[in-house]
């Protein structure tokens, strides 16, 4: 009804063109085409239609309790919703619709049942079923130390037929490296077992199963496969000492082509000013050394920027005495 | 000193074009002239002005300021010529003028206190295309050629991997292919830079070319220069012999050996040259690339070993890419390790200036609104003060 009389509102005015379509629209043009059959029963007999009610919208009060209006997930109600919402692609020189009979807006989902009064009262309605949290975990490291797994599950509720869900099945773990017990090459290798599943910038490993149909089973396989890496990361197989340097994740100075070319230059400095008493070991001691030493490793870590190629230079000069 | 200048310019705009474009060469010491009237107690060299023909200076005092390389001196101390533009900028203005900049004056000064009894350091310069590093590697050259210095110079080492005619099978070693052609060009050019060595090293070990000919030991090194020349197809192992003897024999003192390259990152990369199967070859299996290596390590002394990565011409490579590690890799930069990186970068504003000033002196500049402020902000905007490119804008005007 609402509808009707703003069809009839909208082509009384002068500057629309163009009609927009409503959902529940009766066109003039098959009102026209299809004339009723004039109703010949007195006034009395004919069916009494109601006058359109004033919308619920202005009865309401500014402290009324909203989860009443929208307890559960409903579709919008631009006459129960007191909001002057418009949407819409404006045409030229106009604004966007209104809300009523806007089907844009009834096609997006809305939040109106979740307001933040209405999760309070489920949350204090839910408060009947819970348990204490534990006073002595009182800060977010003290839950990490002491429970450094965490398992993420998710049930489904839906109202259908069955009360199965095959997505309830998938079951994340994570847990941080640095809760574990692992030495350098035990990280090393755990990394390199895991390969995607490790994430540098948090130092989380997540383990994510879901091949098995239950989720108890999926739980069960996830801890096995954290014991299994932990367990075979501290091995050390017989073929792993043939490890490369292509396969080294970081640069590593000892035994380096760079230690060796600066330890022959050294040398050659020194026996050029006939001092042949040194030794490497104190050689790679000095402080020139150490710093050309933090130099390279940081520019080969961190590739090529002013910073370190700054630090590069200073030290080279130090070393050969360019200064 | 810069006001002067700026307010000396449009003093001079007020000549009629005639006039000006009339006393070419003397319109520069009129110039000068003037600043002499003007300051007398000042060094009347101010501004871009051409000055010494000393390539070396008495320092940061020195810096923007342009310095001429007497036109009869090109032919020996760059005989392969100098980059392209820049020869046509020597042939236009019929003077060779560099500017004197930052990290060729760093160079100057640690080779002016090198140590000739430690190991050769390496310096390498690195930086955004258009920069200037060939030509500060041209300063260096000339400077150590001025100071009698025994130059190896090889302009652009990424010809030597590129497309190169007439691969043949080493003699020396079956693994290496040797380039004749190239290596005959290169030393057509070490001979005529270096023609008063050539006749003062001798050889240390005899070498034998087939079973007919040999040069025998103590015999001066032109002489195996010119069995490369004449004889082609040894030209390659007459390089190497070459470098060999000179790396030895630098550290006898007899002379001071510098060794300049171009595009180095070259020697570490790829190369666009097919073997008979048709398989890529590596750079190690060029015996020219091979030897140069050699070279550019430092385990000789008695000079110094300056190098210039060059992204233009090379192959395989980013266009962004300019740094050191990332032109060349892993192998390279082991190899070149421990070296002394050097920056060159656009233009500082005062450089800029007197690289303008210097184009208005030679008439370079017509355009009518190339010396006002507004033109130069717009010269500025518009090459972002990197000398390649303004070099090439101001080709226009």
């Amino acid at each position: 009804m609402a509808a009707a009389a703003l069809s009839a509102w909208l082509t009384l005015q002068p500057g629309t063109r163009t009609l927009r379509a409503f959902c529940t629209s009766v066109s003039p043009a098959t009102r026209s085409a299809i004339p009723s059959p004039p109703d010949r029963r007195p006034r009395y007999e004919r069916p009494l239609r109601r006058k359109a009610l004033p919308p619920r919208t202005e009865k309401m009060t500014l402290d009324q309790d909203w989860p009443s209006v929208y307890p559960v997930a409903a579709p919008f109600k631009p006459s129960a919703v007191p909001l002057p919402i418009r949407m819409g692609y404006p045409i030229k020189r106009g604004v966007p619709m209104a809300k009523e009979g806007n089907l844009e807006l009834l096609k997006i989902p809305n939040f109106l049942h979740l307001t933040p009064v209405a999760i309070k009262k489920h949350c204090e309605a839910l408060k009947d079923f819970c348990t204490e949290w534990p006073a002595a975990l009182d800060s977010d490291e003290k839950c990490e130390k002491h429970f450094p797994i965490e398992v993420d599950t998710t049930d489904y509720v839906s109202a259908g037929p069955s009360i199965r869900n095959p997505k309830a099945r998938v079951v994340t773990l994570r847990v941080k490296l640095s809760s574990l017990n692992l030495d350098d090459h035990a990280k090393k290798k755990l990394i390199k077992l895991v390969g995607e599943r490790y994430c540098k910038t948090t130092d989380v490993l997540t383990i994510k199963t879901d091949r098995c149909p239950l989720k108890r089973q999926n739980y069960d396989y996830a801890l096995y496969l954290l014991t299994v890496l932990y367990h075979e990361s501290w091995k050390t197989e017989e073929w792993e000492k043939d490890k490369t340097e292509a396969d080294m994740e970081e640069y590593v100075w000892n035994n380096s082509s760079s230690e060796k070319n600066i330890l022959e230059t050294l040398l050659q400095m020194k026996a050029a000013e006939k001092n042949l008493e040194v030794n490497k070991e104190e050689l790679l001691a000095t402080k020139e050394v150490e710093e050309y030493k933090k130099s390279v490793v940081s520019l080969k870590n961190e590739g090529d920027n002013e910073n370190t190629l700054s630090q590069y230079k200073e030290s080279v000069k130090k070393l050969l005495n360019l200064m | 000193m810069l006001k002067r200048v700026t307010r000396l310019v449009p003093r001079a705009c007020q000549l009629d074009p005639g006039h000006f474009l009339h006393g070419g060469p003397q319109a520069p010491q009129s110039l000068a002239a003037r600043l002499d009237d003007q300051v007398p107690d000042e060094n009347p060299r101010a501004g871009s002005h051409p000055s010494e023909d000393d390539p070396a200076g008495a320092g940061e005092q020195r810096e923007g300021r342009h310095y001429r390389i007497p036109l009869q001196d090109l032919p020996t101390v760059f005989p392969h010529g100098l980059p392209r533009r820049f020869s046509l900028q020597v042939r236009t203005f019929n003077e060779a003028c560099l500017m004197v900049r930052r990290p060729a004056l760093e160079l100057l000064r640690h080779l002016d206190d090198t140590n000739f009894a430690h190991p050769a350091v390496r310096y390498v310069l690195y930086g955004e295309k258009g920069t200037g590093k060939t030509l500060s590697l041209c300063h260096v050259v000339h400077f150590c050629a001025k100071r009698d210095w025994l130059i190896v110079h090889v302009p652009d080492a990424h010809l030597w991997v590129k497309s190169s005619r007439g691969l043949l099978r080493s003699a020396y070693s079956r693994r290496r292919f040797d380039q004749p052609v190239e290596a005959a060009n290169w030393l057509k050019s070490f001979k005529t830079a270096n023609e008063r060595f050539l006749s003062q090293i001798k050889i240390q070990e005899t070498y034998m070319w087939n079973k007919r000919e040999s040069t025998e030991k103590g015999r001066p090194l032109g002489e195996v220069v010119e069995q490369g020349l004449t004889r082609v197809k040894n030209a390659t192992d007459a390089v190497g012999i070459v470098l060999k003897e000179l790396k030895s024999q630098s550290c006898s003192g007899a002379f001071r050996l510098l060794v300049a390259v171009d595009g180095v990152n070259a020697l570490w990369g790829r190369t666009t040259l097919k073997r008979e199967d048709k398989s890529l070859m590596a750079p190690e299996e060029l015996a020219l690339v091979h030897s140069l290596r050699k070279m550019v390590r430092n385990d000789w002394h008695g000079g110094a070993v300056v190098l210039a990565l060059s992204q233009t011409g090379s192959l395989f490579t980013p266009r962004m890419a300019c740094l050191p590690q990332e032109l060349l890799g892993k192998e390279g930069f082991d190899a070149l390790d421990p070296f002394v990186p050097i920056l060159v970068s656009n233009y500082s504003p005062e450089e800029f200036e007197s690289c303008i000033q210097y184009y208005l002196e030679n008439s370079w500049l017509q355009h009518e609104k190339a010396h006002t402020e507004e033109g130069k902000k717009e010269l500025l905007f518009l090459s972002d003060a990197n000398p390649g490119q303004l070099e090439r804008l101001c080709a226009y005007l």
